[in-house]
């Protein structure tokens, strides 16, 4: 009885360890041998076919208060694909498609795809909502599946759009970061296909170690920029109101924290919007606030004077004649209104925007001297987390023909992009050093990990002592000639140039009535928060820079000074006529 | 000697579904969750939207058309102000 009991047990046993064997081998084929192919058919399930459900990380925005929001996110919903071999009805299918999807289908091509009968699987419409998803699937109309799908989108659609860039097929065949943020973070961003599907029976086998920490989740996250997005919008909407205002080919603007670096705002027009880029021309997608290079103008000449003042070849009492005209190697040069104001002190080029001051500077300082100062400012890429960044073209200091450094001076004959423009004139707001440029201050990766970018390095370019004397100066524009006076805030020194520069013919000379006016402030103007560039090129029936961009200027300045109750810096009388 | 691993071999075997059971489980939860996430995301991503689309009517917004009038005096709080200060 007890030998009896003892053999079944054993059959019992030998069977439960077949089952087990069994079950054993199954999943061994199941999620090893054939784990991609099950994976890749429950995806198809809901996915598109040919590849798995898209995925990738997150860009977002930050606010004033440190929360994030998406600048860059996935949405998910349905697509619809039909099967010509299998439709019965192709007009109740269009009816039924046309009746949920948001995007227009055409009738006739809807037709022409049904009448495909030698193929099996044509998508005739994308991002469905999961309502209209559901309601379609709902109807099991014969010959149309209705799978799931996820893709790019970006909330903010033309908001910050240069920035963000554009993700798309490129050449190759996967989705991948082709402009701005999505291509400079691509790596970062880009998720491996069976981020899904995690095998963890597989993992057993395979990868002990991948499974308690997984490399990818210490190399894929989300990223987080230093933009805001409110002051985005204002940033945006200002750009875009002097572009059309003035009918320019196109207008930039920037906002940073010239302590740090940290780009708060970065705005161009025209724009485009991320979501919807079928008729997007292709030339926008780049960012030219950091490819393409202008000549600027008189908002170089703070940065003149600066270098003056720092090498100790002039003082701000320092007075030179002004004659109104002088010529330079042949060539003639003048103030922009061609007239004389005599002996008269540093300040007063800087207020009156005089060109023949900045040449006289720059001829106090001697060419290698300037040279060597405008190589720091502009000879290096900024390193801005963006792609295809330009480099500024300042062959003209190679020579030793005086005529380029008197140019140069005063912004003419040099060119650098935006960027470049912004960081060195941020040496004048922040002690005379270069900050570096960027968009992103920290990385979220998978792993839980929040890691804060370094960008630390900075470049000395100046002594404290000249760039305070410069913005001093900047802060006269201000409060003495900006709308005649009228600008002055009371309670907050704000610093600011104008610049307005001829624009270049294309055959080595430049239009005597075709501009580029741009913009330079900074406050409070002995410890600055912001500095802001403002550019309009080639705007039209108006000549100067202080009436295309000071207004707009003056707007971004008390709407920052009110959206982050920046508390004031004087104390001159509290009332002024609007 | 022969029941203890018989028992053992059972424990271990019955060990191993339970482990394989556990398993199965948590790579459909992991699916389910995914899903969920990137779901609770898209959701997301409609309100960000709406903030996006406000936020810019409101800065848009034409106040002197809307029937505002600029004020005649522009007040300024003093640097030394209790307000300024706070």
């Amino acid at each position: 009885m007890r030998a009896q009991f003892r053999s079944r047990i054993r059959i019992v046993l030998a069977l439960v360890v077949c089952a087990a064997l069994f079950i054993f081998m199954r999943l061994y084929f199941v999620q090893i041998v054939y784990g991609e192919e099950y994976a890749q058919k429950a995806d198809r399930q809901f996915a598109s076919g040919g590849s798995g459900l898209f995925d990738r990380g997150s860009i977002y925005f930050t606010r004033k208060d440190g929360t994030t929001i998406s600048a860059a996110t996935l949405s998910s919903g349905f697509l619809v694909a039909i099967n010509p071999q299998t439709i019965t009805d192709p007009e109740a299918a269009y009816a039924a498609i046309t009746a949920v999807a948001s995007s227009s289908l055409s009738y006739s091509a809807f037709l022409a795809a049904a009448a495909k009968k030698t193929q099996v699987y044509i998508e005739v419409a994308h991002h469905l909502s999961e309502e209209n998803g559901k309601k379609l699937a709902a109807q099991a109309i014969r010959g149309i599946q209705v799978l799931r799908e996820r893709w790019r989108d970006y909330p903010g659609a033309t908001l910050a759009a240069h920035s963000i860039g554009i993700v798309s097929y490129g050449s190759g065949h996967t989705l991948a970061g082709q402009t701005g943020l999505e291509a400079t973070y691509d790596d970062l961003l880009s998720r491996s296909g069976d981020a899904l599907y995690k095998n963890f029976f597989a993992e057993l086998f395979s990868n002990v170690g991948n499974l308690l920490v997984s490399a990818k989740d210490a190399r894929e996250g989300d990223i987080v920029t230093t933009i805001e997005p409110e002051v985005q919008t204002r940033l945006e909407n200002d750009i875009a109101n002097v572009s059309q205002r003035y009918a320019s080919q196109e207008s930039g603007g920037i906002i940073m924290d010239p302590r740090t670096g940290a780009i708060i705002a970065l705005a161009m027009y025209p724009t485009y919007d991320a979501n919807n880029r079928q008729n997007v021309n292709p030339s926008l997608l780049g960012n030219p606030l950091a490819e393409h290079v202008h000549e600027f103008g008189s908002i170089m000449k703070p940065l003149t004077m600066a270098a003056g003042l720092d090498a100790e070849v002039i003082t701000p009492q320092t007075t030179y004649n002004d004659t109104g005209c002088i010529t330079v190697n042949t060539k003639q040069v003048c103030n922009w209104d061609l007239k004389a104001r005599g002996f008269i002190p540093m300040k007063q080029v800087i207020v009156q925007s005089l060109n023949l001051g900045a040449a006289w500077v720059a001829a106090e300082l001697g060419q290698e001297k300037f040279r060597g100062y405008f190589t720091t400012l502009f000879g290096q890429k900024t390193g801005i987390d963006l792609p295809n960044e330009g480099r500024a073209l300042l062959n003209n200091l190679s020579h030793s023909q005086q005529i380029n450094y008197t140019t140069a001076a005063y912004g003419q004959g040099i060119a650098m992009t935006p960027l470049q423009m912004i960081r060195a004139l941020s040496t004048l707001a922040n002690g005379g050093i270069m900050v570096q440029p960027h968009l992103v201050s920290t990385i979220r990766l998978n792993s839980g990990i929040e890691r804060k970018l370094d960008w630390s390095k900075t470049i000395p370019v100046f002594g404290a002592k000249a760039v305070r004397d410069t913005a001093e100066m900047m802060t006269a524009v201000v409060d003495e000639k900006l709308e005649s006076g009228k600008a002055k805030i009371p309670t907050m020194s704000v610093a600011a140039k104008t610049g307005t520069a001829q624009l270049t013919n294309g055959q080595g000379g430049y239009y005597s009535d075709r501009f580029f006016h741009s913009f330079i402030g900074f406050f409070p103007s002995y410890n600055p928060q912001f500095i802001i560039l403002l550019y309009t090129n080639d705007p039209r029936n108006v000549t100067y820079a202080s009436d295309t961009l000071g207004s707009t200027f003056l707007d971004l300045t008390h709407f920052l000074i009110d959206y982050y109750a920046v508390p004031p810096d004087r104390g001159f009388a509290t009332t002024t006529p609007s | 000697m022969t029941s203890l691993c018989v028992t053992l071999v059972a424990v271990l075997t019955v060990a191993y579904v339970g482990l394989i059971a556990v398993a199965m489980s948590y790579a459909a939860l992991t699916v389910e969750f995914s899903q969920s996430v990137r779901n609770d995301e898209a959701a997301v991503a409609v309100l960000e939207r709406q903030y996006f689309v406000t936020m810019t009517h409101i800065t848009k917004t034409d106040y002197a058309a809307a029937g505002y009038t600029t004020p005649s005096v522009k007040v300024f709080v003093p640097a030394k102000s209790v307000t300024a200060l706070r």
